[in-house]
């Protein structure tokens, strides 16, 4: 019994359509004799029989698609067995299935203050678009501009099945690994190459962008390439704040809220009052309308590690909250964000962020905005540092802090302002009290 | 423009086997009743081994070949031209010369196989590997031929290549260099119309390939390569001339390739089946067997027996392919150079250490 398996026709066919069968089940045939037709990607092929005998078993009906590897027919040739030691069925040669892309991402969630057209048209390519000659004339002669066409090619090179896939309207192909360089319309120079191939450069791991990774993704290049950002740093000395906190930690040590004050409620709380007074920093930018929407609810963000990633709790009406009320606000939320217990609403509605790296490391950091907010505070390392005071040199506990701020809403003078008022308040915080 | 010729050239054309079997006698080379019988014998086993090897593959027990079918005329005459001391450098679609210099079948059969072996022809002396790598060999037979020269050895080279192969570099730095040292070899061009699926209008914008040969001031000829009397004929002439020191020849066989350009290839998606059929006419083998049967030397009975014999010999030829050797698999190491130098020989060693390794991913 011999097991004929359908051989690679060509050069790296991996299978082949039944056009014709030469024998039916039972028939006998010569060797050399044609047995069935079969057309591969490349070629129309007569395969004729390896072996003499009878027909056994033939691999599949007329039209079937079969792969190469897998057993075209069976011919009697008197043996015992097939010469070949495959006793069990082949394993077909597959290739692996191309990797879809499990939740497809619009192309732009938040860019239409770029050009709200292009936005609209998804990300599109500029330069001149890989593609052969015939499918340049073809384009030509369909009217289509080859930019608009997804290329699943080398370097997204586009080949007729992509322009004739586009033209029906159907969708893309899932993208390349290395996918095509893109960039948004109308930005002159700004262009994302393919990734070189690091695998050739030594052992890398592949895992995909999900979840909350995606959404820091997201949100950061949004505010990255939207907004003109513009950082002011100051030092503020917290010395009379750290004091009086310090003492505040020791008496309530057994009180799981005292223990855990932490400059942050503080910050909150100075920002609030700064807010209401610069309320410029407590707003969003229409890019549509081309109007400043100022908010006169403050609702404070801060940023919190959690195992799952980077989440944003938000501190609801901070400006009527007492720093203790604060305080415990944020021991809750950071508990609820690291357990994952938090309800949408306690990360949604915020109109100003601070981020607190100090206490893990870092004298000074640049936030990026939280879009759409206008600005966030970067808080660096509070340490001990020699300062010059009235002339004399004198140790101090100071603060550095970053403004990053929207410089299509505030200007450098507005945001040295807002600092010069936040580090009075923190840097005075019995003034602070006597103006309350 | 004020100008005046000074060069003209033309380029003869030969044919001395008509389609019907009719030789012109004042160019017939005047081949022995015997010599023609064996030309014709080969042309058959070429034609026989080549539809054979066809099968094998579609049977997936041979890799991607070249058939020649079509082209026995333009092979085997040549190759009845040379002497034992001469150099054959073929290109990929000269079955029938390398089996007329007794290279045999099953080493062909192995080499498309894709085992290393298959360049070696042990007891063949003086016949290069096939070379896949269009127009890689013109170079190699002109170097060869120099050599010839340089050891005042009064032997030639024959070197074949296609029609495309004259669209490469290395067919005019070859020609350049064989005419300029006057090397003696023998270039024969396999005209066969179609350069995988260009065809030779797309490809090249002369009359002639032999024309090619006026640039290099080397004789150029066309030839009729359906033709095994006038192949043979001009290819004598050619060796000759090479042998006395006259230097190179540049052949044009205008043939046809009557099958796919390789197993991989499906020739009816660029040509007409009326083409196919028009040099279907002008089958050499047909032509060779109508001149065999106008002298009287041939019959049916013998015509069934030769092809009886025929199978025999490559069904002989396919068992020692696919039974007998197998491939050691670092054999590709040790024939870069005549000897074996340390920088192969490591490589040798990290190639199997490899191979070991690799075993476990497949």
């Amino acid at each position: 019994m011999f097991k004929f398996k359908l051989p690679d026709l060509g050069e790296g066919i991996h299978e082949g359509e039944i056009l014709k069968w030469y024998v039916q089940e039972g028939e006998a045939i010569a060797e050399d004799a044609p047995l069935v037709d079969v057309e591969t990607d490349k070629a129309a092929v007569t395969i004729p029989s390896p072996k003499a005998g009878k027909v056994v078993r033939l691999g599949g009906p007329v039209g079937d698609t079969i792969e190469v590897g897998a057993i075209i027919a069976v011919i009697d040739d008197g043996t015992e067995e097939a010469t070949q030691a495959e006793a069990s069925a082949p394993v077909p040669d597959q290739a692996p299935p191309s990797p879809e892309p499990e939740d497809p991402v619009p192309a732009t969630p938040t860019a239409p203050a770029v050009a709200p057209a292009a936005a609209e048209a998804g990300l599109v390519r500029v330069g001149p678009v890989p593609a052969a000659p015939a499918v340049r004339r073809r384009a030509r002669e369909l009217g289509i501009d080859l930019h608009q066409v997804p290329g699943s090619g080398p370097a997204g090179r586009v080949s007729n099945e992509d322009l004739e896939r586009f033209a029906a309207g159907g969708a893309s192909p899932a993208a390349t690994p290395a996918g095509p360089a893109i960039s948004p319309a109308g930005i002159p120079f700004f262009q994302l190459d393919p990734l070189p191939d690091f695998a050739s450069q030594g052992p890398v791991e592949r895992e995909p962008v999900r979840s909350i990774r995606r959404k820091v993704a997201r949100k950061m290049v949004t505010s990255m390439v939207v907004v003109p950002h513009v950082a002011l740093m100051d030092d503020v000395d917290v010395t009379d704040l750290e004091e009086f906190r310090q003492q505040r930690k020791a008496a309530s040590a057994a009180d799981e809220a005292g223990a855990r004050l932490s400059l942050l409620p503080f910050v909150v709380k100075a920002v609030t009052e700064c807010l209401v007074e610069f309320p410029m920093f407590n707003a969003s930018l229409d890019p549509q309308r081309e109007e400043i929407i100022t908010k006169h609810f403050y609702n404070i963000g801060f940023a919190a590690d959690t195992p799952r990633g980077l989440l944003v709790p938000v501190v609801h009406d901070a400006d009527s909250k007492s720093i203790a009320e604060i305080s415990a606000e944020i021991t809750r939320l950071a508990l609820g964000a690291r357990a994952g217990t938090l309800a949408p609403a306690e990360m949604q509605g915020g109109t100003f962020t601070i981020t607190n790296v100090g206490p893990i490391a870092g004298t000074r950091l640049i936030p990026t905005i939280n879009y759409p907010e206008v600005a966030i505070i970067g808080m660096g390392r509070a340490e001990q540092k020699v300062v010059v005071r009235d002339g004399e040199i004198a140790i101090r506990t100071i603060l550095p802090l970053t403004l990053t701020f929207d410089h299509r809403i505030a200007d450098g003078a507005d945001a040295a302002r807002f600092i010069r008022r936040l580090g009075e308040l923190l840097s005075s915080p019995l003034t602070w009290l006597l103006e309350r | 423009m004020p100008a005046k010729q000074t060069y003209k050239f033309s380029i003869p054309h030969l044919r001395i086997l008509d389609q019907d079997g009719k030789v012109n006698k004042k160019l017939d080379p005047g081949l022995s009743d015997e010599v023609l019988i064996t030309l014709y014998r080969r042309m058959v086993l070429a034609r026989e081994a080549d539809q054979r090897m066809l099968r094998l593959q579609r049977q997936g027990r041979l890799g991607t070949f070249s058939p020649s079918t079509g082209q026995e005329a333009a092979a085997c005459g040549p190759a009845l031209a040379m002497e034992e001391s001469d150099w054959l450098v073929p290109a990929f679609r000269e079955l029938g010369a390398l089996l007329m210099r007794g290279v045999p079948l099953h080493r062909v059969l192995l080499f498309w196989g894709g085992f290393e072996e298959g360049n070696i022809f042990p007891g063949v002396e003086r016949t290069l590997p096939i070379a896949v790598i269009v127009a890689s060999q013109i170079p190699h037979a002109a170097g060869v031929a120099y050599t010839m020269k340089y050891r005042r050895e009064p032997s030639a080279v024959l070197c074949f290549f296609g029609d495309g192969a004259t669209s490469e570099g290395d067919f005019h730095e070859g020609l350049n260099f064989a005419s300029v040292w006057k090397a003696p070899v023998v270039f024969i061009c396999q005209n066969n119309q179609w350069a995988i699926s260009t065809p030779l209008e797309r490809q090249m914008n002369s009359e002639t390939v032999a024309q090619k040969a006026v640039a290099y001031g080397i004789p150029g000829i066309r030839v009729d390569g359906n033709d095994p009397l006038a192949m043979y004929a001009a290819t004598h002439e050619a060796l000759e001339r090479a042998r006395a020191g006259e230097g190179p020849t540049l052949i044009e066989a205008l043939t046809y390739r009557l099958m796919m350009h390789t197993t991989a290839d499906d020739p009816s998606k660029y040509r007409s089946d009326e083409e196919v059929q028009a040099w279907k006419d002008r089958d050499p083998l047909r032509r060779m067997r109508r001149l065999l049967d106008s002298r009287k030397l041939w019959s049916d009975t013998e015509e069934e027996a030769l092809l009886a014999q025929v199978k025999v010999q490559i069904d002989g030829e396919v068992k020692i392919y696919e039974q007998g050797v197998r491939a050691k698999p670092d054999v590709l190491f040790d024939h870069v150079w005549a000897e074996r130098y340390p920088e192969i020989e490591e490589q040798r060693a990290a190639f199997l250490a490899r191979q070991q390794g690799g075993e476990t991913h497949g």
